[in-house]
C-alpha cells in the first residue's frame, strides 16, 4: 500500500518536473515581476561582487572633482565642464605690509631666544623657513551623478555604498535566520520547559521597541564598522523567524513521518535538522530575504544616526547623513543617488520575496 | 496707528463750513492728542535657538536666559557698545574701581539714586541700590544651597568668602549677616572689595552678568521661585513668560535712563553714530522673544518679516553672492548685515599623560607637530564652515586682550614637512603604508568623537589628514559629558574643543594650558615648565606691554610642545532689518536691544505682519 502510494507520487511529480524545487521553479518563471527583480537584484550582486574585488569603485575615496561638483549625467543634464586646476592651499587673507614683516622679524628673534625649540635645528634641516609649497592637482568641474562635498564621485560612493549595504543586509540575514531557525526548532520540537525558556526569552527580545534595541547594542559595542553592524542587527533580528519555525516543528513533529523515524531510532538530532528541516526551508528561505530587505533599511538608519559604518567606510546610510544638510542648499544629487539606488534594490527585493512565496507556497500549488 | 490721516484731514477741512472748520479743529486737536498717547510702540521681535531656564542671575548658565538677566538687572561695569577690543566702562558705579595695593583691593563708587523696579517685596515704597545689595549679591554667588555655575569665578579670591561658605557646609546655614573681611561698605555707596592674591581680572568678574545686583527682599519673599520674579535696576522688566515659548519684555518705568555716547572704533560705526548718538536709552518699548529651536523655521519667519533678526548659518549661499557680499534681493529689501568673528577659537588637544602620544621627548614633539601640520584648515572652513570662519593663529582669538595679530603659527598646513618630520624622527613606513613608532611598536591614533553630521565631517577631514602622513587613527564615538569626564582624569588621548570668552582677556583663554589647572580647564593635560612660568608672571600684570609679550611666548611655547592642534574662530552674520537701527554684534554682550532704536516708519504694522 505504502510502495504504490509512493509510486504515484513519484510519477506524478516527473510528469510535472523533479519535485518540489523545480515545481517552484517553474511557477516562479511563469511571474515577468519577479523575473525582472531576480534580475535587478542579481545585478546588484554582480555589481557587489566587481566592487569587493577592486575592479568598480576602488577609488571612491579619491577627491576626483571640484567641492560639490554639480551631476551632468554624461552630458545629458548639462555639457561636462571640463577640468579646472584647484591650488588646495589659500591665499593669504592679508597682505602682510613690509612694516608689519619687519616687526615680525624682531618678535620672531625674540622668541626664539626666550623660547627654546628643540626641533629647531631638525626642521631648519629639512628645510622648513615658513615657506608652503602649493598643492595643484587638476579637478573635474562636474561629474555623471555629481561630487559630493570634498569632490569624491557619488556614482562610486553609491556602487561601494551597495556593497556595504546587501553585504550587511544579507550576512545579517543569515545570521538571524541561523540563530532564529535554530531556536526555533528546538523550542517547536522538544516543547515543555525548553519552548518556555526559548518562549520567554523571545518575549523579552520583542518588548523592546526594535530601534531602542540596536541602539542600545550599537551603544554597548563602541567599536564602528560593518561587522559590529552586522553583529547587531542578527542578534537582535531573529524573533521572527523563531516564532515562525516553531510554529512549523509544532506542526511537523505530530506527523507521521516524524513518527516513523522516532520508531526507527534515529536520533533527534538528526529528525531536527534532516528529516524536518527541509519540509520548512521554503519558510526560512523567504525569511531571510524578507530579513535582508529590512536589514538594508536598518543599516540605512544606523548609520544615518551615526552607529553605523566608519569614517573610512561608505554605505547609503552614511551618504544620507551627509546628504541631509545639503540639500537644502540645492545639492539633491547625493540624497538621489543613494536613495534611489536603495529604493530600487528594496522593492526589488520584496518582489522577489512575493514571487518567491508565491512559487513555494503548496497550498498555491493545489490551487493551481 | 500711525499719523496717516493729517493729509487727508487737511483736504476735507478746505470745503466745510466755518462752523464745520471749528468742528474739526477740535476734533482735530482732541484726536492728536489722543495719537500722542497711543503713539506707536516700537516692537523688536527675535528668537533663541534654546529654551530659557530662569532668570535668577547666579543661577543660570545659558546664554539666553542670561541676555533676558542682562537687561533686567545690572552689574557695577559693563562694557562700551563700540570699542573693539570690548572695554570696560562704568554701569551702577560712577567710574571704574581704584584698584590699590598691588592689583589685591578693588574700592567701587555707586551712582546715588538708582531704584529698583517696583515689586510687592518692597512693601509699596520705593527702593534704592546701595553697596550692601552687591555684597549680599557675591555672597549669593558662593552659596552652597544655591549651587550657582558660576562659583568658580569668586572662589579662593575674596578674603573670608570660602571660609564662610565652608561654614555653612557644616553648620547646613549660610550666614548672609556675617561680616566678611574681603567685602566691605564704607558707607552707604561704597563697596570695598580685598583679594587673597593680585589679580587685574577681577574688573571683569564685577561686568559679569551672574554677578548683578539683586535685592535680598525679593530673594526671601519667593524663595524657590527667584527664577520666575526677576527684580533688578536695569532697562527693562519682565512682563510675559511662557515657559520655553515666549519670554515678553517691557521698559522699566523707574530706569533712570541712559544716553546713547559711544565713539566709533571701526570702519562703519560713523553711521551707527550718526543714527543714534544723543538718544535716551532705553528707546524699544517692547521686545518679544520666541523660543524657535529648528534654524529651519526661524530662517523662514525672518523671511515672512515675523522676526527682525536672521542668523545667517547654514543659508550661506541663499545670502551672499561670490565675494562674500549680500545677494542683490536682500539689499533692495534694505536689509543690513552684521558681520563679527566670535571671541572663541578651537582647538584638538593631544594629551600629555597619553602612552602613545604624550610626553617631551624630541620624537614625541615630533609626532604631535606632525600631526598638526598634516590637518588642513582652510578645508575645514571652506566646506565644514561654510566660508564663516577664520584661522586662529594664537590661543587667544581676535578682538581679545592679548591676541597679536602679527603672530606667524610655527605649525602652519605643510603635510610635506610633516612626513619629513616623521622620517627623520624614525618613525617608519610599513608595508601597509603606516607608519610605526620609532621602537616598532604600532602607532593607533585614538580620536573622541561624538556621532552628529558634522562630526562625521571633522572625521572625514581628520582622516584624509592623517593618510596623508601615513598615521593610522580611529574615532571612538561617545557623550559629551562622558568626554569631559574622561578628559579631565586625563583619559582621553585626542579630542576636539572649543573655548568662548567669559570675558575678553588673553588669560581667559591661556588658563587653558596651565598646569596646575589640569582635572578642570586644562583638558590635555598639558604641564609645561616653561609655559607655566610665562603664565605666572603674566598674573602678575596688568595689561600691558610686557604682560602682551609673555601671551606670544606662551603662543610659542605651546607650538613648540604641540601641545594643541589650533582651529578657528566662527563668524556669525546677522541679517537685520531695515526698520532696526543702531545694531552691532557685541563680543560679549547680547542683550544689545537695550541700544537699540526702531524706526517707526519703516517697521511693518501689525497688519502687514501676520
Amino acid at each position: 500500500m505504502t510502495e504504490a502510494i509512493l509510486s504515484s507520487v513519484t510519477t506524478v511529480a516527473e510528469k510535472r518536473g523533479n519535485g518540489f524545487w523545480s515545481l517552484a521553479w517553474q511557477r516562479f518563471r511563469d511571474d515577468r515581476v519577479g523575473l525582472v527583480s531576480l534580475v535587478i537584484v542579481a545585478a546588484f550582486l554582480v555589481v557587489v561582487l566587481l566592487s569587493a574585488t577592486g575592479l568598480v569603485a576602488g577609488n571612491w575615496n579619491q577627491e576626483v572633482a571640484i567641492h560639490d561638483a554639480p551631476p551632468d549625467l554624461w552630458g545629458l543634464l548639462k555639457p561636462a565642464a571640463p577640468a579646472v586646476v584647484e591650488n588646495a592651499m589659500h591665499q593669504e587673507q592679508v597682505t602682510p605690509t613690509a612694516e608689519s614683516i619687519e616687526e615680525w622679524k624682531n618678535i620672531e628673534a625674540m622668541l626664539s631666544a626666550t623660547v627654546v625649540d628643540p626641533l629647531a635645528d631638525t626642521l631648519q634641516a629639512l628645510g622648513a623657513d615658513h615657506e608652503t609649497v602649493a598643492v595643484v592637482k587638476e579637478k573635474r568641474a562636474s561629474l555623471p551623478f555629481g561630487g559630493d562635498r570634498w569632490g569624491r564621485d557619488v556614482l562610486s560612493k553609491t556602487i561601494k555604498g551597495s556593497q556595504t549595504s546587501i553585504i550587511v543586509g544579507l550576512s545579517a540575514a543569515l545570521l538571524a535566520t541561523l540563530l532564529g531557525t535554530v531556536l526555533g526548532a528546538l523550542a517547536g520540537y522538544y516543547g515543555g520547559r525548553i519552548d518556555d525558556a526559548l518562549n520567554w526569552f523571545y518575549n523579552v527580545f520583542s518588548a523592546i521597541p526594535y530601534l531602542l534595541l540596536i541602539l542600545a547594542v550599537a551603544a554597548v559595542l563602541q567599536q564602528r564598522g560593518v561587522t559590529t553592524v552586522i553583529l547587531i542587527l542578527g542578534l537582535t533580528g531573529w524573533s521572527g523567524v523563531f516564532r515562525l519555525i516553531r510554529a512549523e516543528y509544532i506542526k511537523h513533529r505530530g506527523r507521521e513521518y516524524v513518527q516513523a523515524a522516532h520508531a526507527f531510532g534515529v536520533p533527534n538530532r538528526r529528525i531536527l535538522f534532516f528529516h524536518i528541516l527541509p519540509n520548512v526551508f521554503h519558510v526560512v528561505l523567504v525569511n531571510i530575504s524578507i530579513l535582508a530587505v529590512g536589514f538594508i533599511k536598518a543599516e540605512v538608519i544606523l548609520s544615518y544616526l551615526g552607529f553605523g559604518v566608519k569614517v573610512d567606510e561608505v554605505s547609503w546610510g552614511s551618504m544620507l547623513n551627509d546628504a541631509q544638510g545639503e540639500l537644502i542648499l540645492g545639492r539633491w544629487w547625493e540624497l538621489v543617488a543613494a536613495g534611489g539606488a536603495m529604493a530600487l534594490l528594496v522593492t526589488a527585493f520584496s518582489l522577489l520575496t512575493d514571487a518567491m512565496r508565491d512559487a513555494m507556497d503548496p497550498k498555491i500549488q493545489k490551487a493551481s | 496707528m500711525r499719523l496717516r490721516w493729517d493729509g487727508l484731514k487737511g483736504r476735507a477741512v478746505r470745503r466745510l463750513s466755518m462752523k464745520a472748520m471749528l468742528l474739526s479743529l477740535a476734533w482735530l486737536i482732541f484726536s492728536l492728542a489722543a495719537s500722542t498717547e497711543a503713539a506707536p510702540l516700537k516692537v523688536l521681535r527675535m528668537a533663541f535657538q534654546t529654551a530659557e531656564t530662569g532668570f535668577d542671575p547666579p543661577r543660570v548658565s545659558d546664554l539666553y536666559s542670561n541676555t533676558v538677566n542682562e537687561a533686567i538687572f545690572e552689574r557695577l561695569l559693563t562694557y562700551d557698545y563700540l570699542a573693539r577690543p570690548a572695554r570696560l566702562i562704568p554701569m551702577t558705579a560712577t567710574a571704574l574701581p581704584e584698584i590699590t595695593d598691588g592689583g589685591k583691593t578693588y574700592t567701587f563708587h555707586l551712582r546715588p539714586g538708582i531704584r529698583f523696579s517696583p515689586d510687592p517685596a518692597f512693601g509699596g515704597k520705593p527702593r534704592e541700590l546701595t553697596a550692601a545689595d552687591y555684597v549680599y549679591s557675591f555672597k549669593r554667588a558662593l552659596d552652597p544651597k544655591l549651587r550657582s555655575p558660576w562659583a568658580f569665578m569668586l572662589e579662593g579670591k575674596i578674603i573670608g568668602l570660602d571660609a564662610l561658605a565652608e561654614a555653612a557646609k557644616k553648620s547646613g546655614k549660610y550666614d548672609y549677616d556675617a561680616e566678611v573681611e574681603g567685602l566691605k561698605t564704607p558707607d552707604r555707596y561704597t563697596l570695598q572689595i580685598r583679594l587673597r592674591e593680585p589679580d587685574y581680572n577681577f574688573s571683569y568678574i564685577a561686568a559679569h552678568t551672574p554677578f548683578s545686583a539683586v535685592a535680598r527682599e525679593v530673594v526671601e519673599k519667593y524663595g524657590d521661585d527667584t527664577m520666575a520674579h526677576p527684580v533688578g535696576t536695569g532697562p527693562y522688566v519682565l512682563k510675559q513668560w511662557t515657559r520655553g515659548a515666549r519670554i515678553v519684555l517691557e521698559k522699566n518705568s523707574e530706569y533712570r535712563g541712559r544716553v546713547w555716547d559711544f565713539a566709533a572704533s571701526e570702519d562703519g560705526d560713523e553711521e551707527l553714530v550718526r543714527e543714534m548718538q544723543g538718544k535716551r536709552l532705553p528707546l524699544i518699548d517692547r521686545v518679544e522673544i520666541s523660543i524657535i529651536e529648528e534654524e529651519q523655521s526661524a530662517w523662514l519667519a525672518f523671511n515672512r518679516k515675523e522676526l527682525d533678526f536672521g542668523g545667517v548659518g547654514s543659508f550661506r549661499e541663499q545670502v551672499f553672492d561670490e565675494k562674500k557680499e549680500l545677494k542683490p534681493e536682500w539689499r533692495a529689501q534694505g536689509v543690513k548685515l552684521s558681520r563679527a568673528i566670535a571671541p572663541e577659537v578651537t582647538y584638538t588637544f593631544f594629551n600629555f599623560r597619553d602612552p602613545v602620544v604624550g610626553g617631551f621627548s624630541k620624537e614625541k614633539r615630533a609626532l604631535r607637530r606632525a600631526i598638526i601640520m598634516a590637518y588642513n584648515r582652510d578645508e575645514e572652513i571652506d566646506v565644514i564652515r561654510k566660508g564663516q570662519a577664520i584661522l586662529a593663529t594664537m590661543p587667544i582669538p581676535v578682538g581679545v586682550v592679548g591676541h597679536d595679530s602679527r603672530y606667524q603659527p610655527l605649525n602652519a598646513y605643510n603635510p610635506a614637512l610633516a612626513n619629513k618630520l616623521l622620517d627623520a624622527y624614525g618613525f617608519k613606513k610599513g608595508k601597509n603604508g603606516f607608519r610605526a613608532m620609532p621602537d616598532g611598536t604600532p602607532l593607533l591614533l585614538k580620536f573622541a568623537t561624538g556621532t552628529t553630521a558634522l562630526e562625521r565631517q571633522f572625521n572625514e577631514l581628520w582622516k584624509k589628514a592623517m593618510d596623508s602622513i601615513g598615521v593610522r587613527i580611529e574615532f571612538q564615538p561617545g557623550k559629551f559629558a562622558d568626554f569631559i569626564k574622561a578628559s579631565q582624569a586625563c583619559q582621553l588621548q585626542m579630542w576636539g574643543a572649543a573655548w568662548t570668552a567669559d570675558y575678553p582677556d588673553g588669560d581667559n583663554f591661556m588658563q587653558l594650558l596651565y598646569g596646575p589647572n589640569t582635572n578642570q580647564s586644562n583638558h590635555g593635560c598639558y604641564e609645561s615648565k616653561a609655559f607655566d612660568a610665562f603664565y605666572e608672571a603674566s598674573r602678575k600684570l596688568p595689561d600691558s606691554p610686557e604682560r602682551n609679550r609673555l601671551f606670544l611666548e606662551m603662543t610659542r611655547q605651546m607650538e613648540v610642545d604641540g601641545a594643541w592642534a589650533l582651529g578657528l574662530s566662527r563668524e556669525s552674520n546677522t541679517l537685520i532689518r531695515p526698520w532696526v537701527l543702531g545694531y552691532k554684534k557685541h563680543p560679549i554682550l547680547s542683550a544689545t536691544w537695550v541700544y537699540l532704536d526702531i524706526d517707526t516708519e519703516k517697521a511693518p504694522t501689525k497688519a502687514e505682519a501676520p
